[in-house]
């Protein structure tokens, strides 16, 4: 393999840094013969992968494995894009400056629906054939991984494997499996039939799926005997015990997450009916203060970062946390560290450790309502009141802070006017207390942010078989609030409801649509996640060419019998689980946290054993 | 409270990264050779150090300059050899001393800078045509360069056009002359104003030469290489940590 010849485009593009592959703590390895080599790919720009957690977890530890070679791929921006077909320069793993076309695996991380069109972009950058049909025996194999897996059907038909749930032992074990095959005279399919019965592996080619006349699937059935009828996930057992990096890649440009992430535990147990990650990476599992102290101490010498997230779905549960934040400032603070807490939650809001770390840096407050009125909060089993809200924000005002962001959806099952009146109610309380609290301790000129998205269900949750809100109801309610809210200190922002209709369309979609993809990249269509490139009527364009309609897939009510694309995966959580809490969430029912009272949702059957 | 003022350079892949990242660079570097730096005080705090002026993306240079605040004083050694050993390729402190609190600052006393320029040519040319090409441009009393001035204020009622500068670049070039010329490849020497009291690029001269001279050049291969800063003492114009 030859390196490519990229230094003078490097002078013709903006942050060229993005693609200079030699970032504190990258990986460059000797290449022989024997050696594996892996694109792990992100479907966007170089600022956005960087922050992912999970790219820098799985990038180390194949390149702790002796003989696999991991480097990093991403979205080329537009221009740098531009260039690198102007000058017939193919996609190319970061470090060796080598195209990926000839590496032996080319991984992409499926982490959001918006993407889909920058994975079929890089494999056409790439010079990989797009389906995994037309692939030869020398081309490399494509596989995919992340939270979007767990229904990869919208894109099964570029896929030569699937991986589903979490991939640290995973991926270890394909790439044993692989080395044996390497350098051997193996069919592709040989490999693929050899880890189809490893648990977690989903090979797409093996597999049919049969629709009825009204385009509803009949069946999903398995055409190679190697591979099983049901899927399962991969779950890590012990946090303590897996892998996890010592040091982690220091970007020189500014990314969007800059700092050490350290992950205290995986999983929540808060039930959220329209939260898909709180069902997927079920059950909680923790890292011990130990671990956590030990990483912490390896990371920041090894990186010299000078601030350190604990990151987890929701880091006000996790159970030693005033004794770990405590540890971080008394080592820490003499270092100017400084600690910052993502998803806080309102009802165990932690004021004083909130104020320890102010000590040493400022940092924002954020609450998530997500509905604005106590009944919607109860369908949607959030399990905060508008008590914890104005408790949070009275603290918050009589400690100084001045500005706070409220986040809520739109287009939540069963949601009416009162319940938006709900969010304008909140955020005018919001107001009200600000204005009632002592005038010397709270600061200065109060910012009131109002952010409101659009609701889309997601598989694997009990509101997999809702109709997501049509384009014009949702206009109308974002009308409504912003006439609501409008009123000086608050700020009303909201998404683009067009966006959140095409993703729920991928996110609930089925094999049919690889054919709309297959088109979209033909129309140019790439970056839909990024307001300034998508372009909406070119999209629905797509969909009539290809003769698929949109309503189908996101605005449709399934009913409970129905076979839905994601049928044969097992991610732990039963069908009868998500029915009973669709079913309570119409009654505006509260299912208890899991630690509190098991709610039987069925991953402690079979995936940890016993209880969680 | 010490301070150190060091000399560093700048080279391969690391010319891509912009003044903001250097300063990144820096910062992590210091924390991680565990040098005792200070910090300023306030809600986010960051350490103290100031650098002579920022180098373009895409700039490699020999003479980069920058001064260090620390809180115990340490061996100027072991400072050079720990920050080397963590520093990126490209990043290499040449030589460090103490210097007063008191002491101006290096923006405060930077005058000029001595860049090589190579360039293209379109066509190869004879060096005395180059020569007399340099000096016509030079006699020129005025060299103008236009520049748009972005407005500020993004009002879109008012379809006013961008304010246009313009600025006589002439006085900001002290010297221009041939380095070398081999086939195709010109490499030239400049020697223009740079710190508080005006700062000329090199890539301006080169769009200039462009225009107002004959030789066909292009522009797109325009590479620079910084080579001295200097500060005057006693009328000469030395390298910014003579003593």
């Amino acid at each position: 393999m030859s390196k490519l010849e990229i230094h003078d485009i490097l002078y013709k593009v903006e942050k060229p840094a993005r693609y200079l592959g030699n970032e504190l703590n990258s990986v460059h390895k000797q290449i022989d013969e024997k050696t594996v080599r892996f694109a792990f790919c992100f479907p966007d720009i170089y600022e956005i992968g960087m922050s992912h957690l999970g790219m820098q977890i799985l990038y180390h530890l194949l390149n702790s494995q002796e003989n696999v070679f991991c480097e990093r791929v991403f979205s080329p921006a537009v221009d740098m894009e531009e260039e690198m077909r102007k000058n017939n320069i193919p996609l190319f793993g970061l470090e060796s400056r080598e195209a990926i076309k000839n590496f032996d695996f080319v991984g992409f991380t499926l982490q959001y629906e918006l993407s889909y069109t920058n994975i079929l972009n890089m494999l056409d950058l790439g010079e990989i054939p797009l389906f995994s049909k037309d692939r030869g025996e020398n081309d490399p194999f494509v596989v995919v991984g992340g939270p979007c897996a767990y229904n990869p059907e919208p894109i099964a038909d570029f896929c030569d494997i699937v991986l589903l749930g979490e991939g640290e032992e995973l991926l270890v074990e394909i790439m044993e499996v692989y080395k044996q095959f390497k350098n051997t005279d193996y069919k592709r399919v040989e490999f693929l039939e050899k880890i189809a019965s490893i648990q977690g592996v989903y090979i797409p080619a093996f597999y049919d799926v049969r629709y009825n006349e009204e385009g509803i699937i009949e069946a999903i059935t398995p055409n190679n005997p190697n591979a099983p009828q049901k899927l399962t996930k991969r779950i890590i057992q012990n946090l303590d015990e897996v892998f996890y990096p010592e040091e982690i890649l220091v970007p020189y440009i500014n990314i969007v997450h800059d700092r050490v992430m350290l992950e205290v535990f995986r999983g929540c147990s808060r039930g959220c009916r329209f939260c898909q990650a709180g069902m997927i990476y079920r059950p909680v599992r923790e890292k011990g203060f130990d671990r956590l102290k030990y990483l912490t101490e390896k990371l920041l010498s090894n990186t010299g970062y000078e601030e350190i997230s604990l990151s987890s779905l929701s880091t006000s549960d996790y159970s030693n946390l005033d004794k770990l934040v405590r540890h971080l400032i008394d080592d820490y603070e003499k270092d100017k560290v400084g600690v910052s807490l993502p998803s806080l939650r309102l009802d165990n809001f932690t004021f004083e450790l909130i104020q320890e770390i102010q000590k040493v840096r400022k940092t924002g407050l954020t609450f998530a309502p997500e509905a604005g009125s106590q009944r919607l909060r109860d369908v949607i089993n959030k399990g905060v009141t508008e008590e914890d809200l104005t408790n949070a924000v009275e603290k918050a005002f009589d400690l100084g802070w001045s500005s706070v962001k409220l986040y809520f959806m739109i287009g939540l099952p069963t949601e009416t006017l009162d319940d938006l009146d709900g969010i304008k109610e909140l955020a005018f309380d919001v107001v009200g207390i600000y204005y009632q609290t002592d005038k010397e301790k709270r600061g200065k000129g109060l910012n009131v942010t109002v952010s409101a998205s659009t609701f889309v269900p997601k598989p694997f949750t009990p509101f997999q078989w809702e109709p997501q809100d049509g384009l014009e109801e949702i206009y109308s309610k974002q009308r409504h609030l912003v006439e609501k809210l409008k009123r000086k200190n608050i700020t009303f922002n909201y998404h683009d409801a067009k966006t959140s209709l095409l993703e729920g369309v991928f996110a609930r979609g089925d094999r049919r649509l690889s054919k709309v993809l297959a088109e979209a990249l033909k129309a140019g269509c790439k970056f839909d996640g990024w307001n300034e490139h998508f372009n909406f009527s070119r999209w629905m364009e797509v969909f009539q060419t290809c003769d698929v309609d949109p309503v189908f897939y996101a605005n449709r009510r399934r009913e409970y019998d129905e076979i839905l694309p994601w049928e044969h995966i097992d991610v732990g959580v039963t069908k009868q689980f998500l029915i009973r809490e669709n079913e309570k969430a119409k009654a505006g029912e509260l299912t208890q946290d899991c630690r509190t009272d098991c709610s039987g949702c069925g991953v402690n059957h079979g995936f940890i054993g016993g209880i969680c | 409270m010490y301070k150190i003022r060091s000399r560093f350079t700048k080279k391969g892949d690391l010319i891509f990264i912009s003044h903001l990242d250097l300063v990144r660079v820096f910062e992590r570097a210091m924390r991680r050779a565990n040098i005792p730096i200070s910090y300023s005080q306030g809600f986010n705090p960051h350490p103290i150090m100031a650098f002579a002026t920022a180098l373009g993306v895409g700039v490699t240079s020999e003479a980069e300059y920058i001064d260090i605040q620390l809180d115990e004083k340490i061996e100027l050694n072991d400072f050079i050899d720990r920050i080397n050993a963590v520093m990126p390729d490209g990043l290499k402190i040449i030589k460090s001393k103490y210097i007063e609190s008191t002491e101006d600052s290096l923006m405060a006393i930077l005058k000029r800078s001595i860049y090589l320029v190579k360039v293209n040519l379109i066509s190869e040319l004879k060096e005395e045509f180059i020569i007399e090409q340099l000096s016509k441009f030079i006699d020129n009393e005025e060299i103008i360069e236009i520049k748009e001035k972005k407005k500020k204020n993004k009002d879109r009622y008012k379809r006013e056009r961008n304010k246009v500068q313009e600025t006589n670049i002439r006085p900001l070039i002290n010297e221009l002359m041939l380095f070398s010329v081999q086939g195709k490849e010109l490499i030239l020497k400049m020697n223009l104003v740079t710190g508080s009291v005006g700062n000329l690029k090199p890539e301006t001269v080169m769009r200039k030469l462009e225009e107002l001279t004959e030789i066909p050049m292009l522009l797109d291969s325009v590479r620079i290489n910084r080579l001295e800063l200097l500060k005057e003492q006693k009328g000469q114009f030395v390298e910014l940590m003579e003593e």
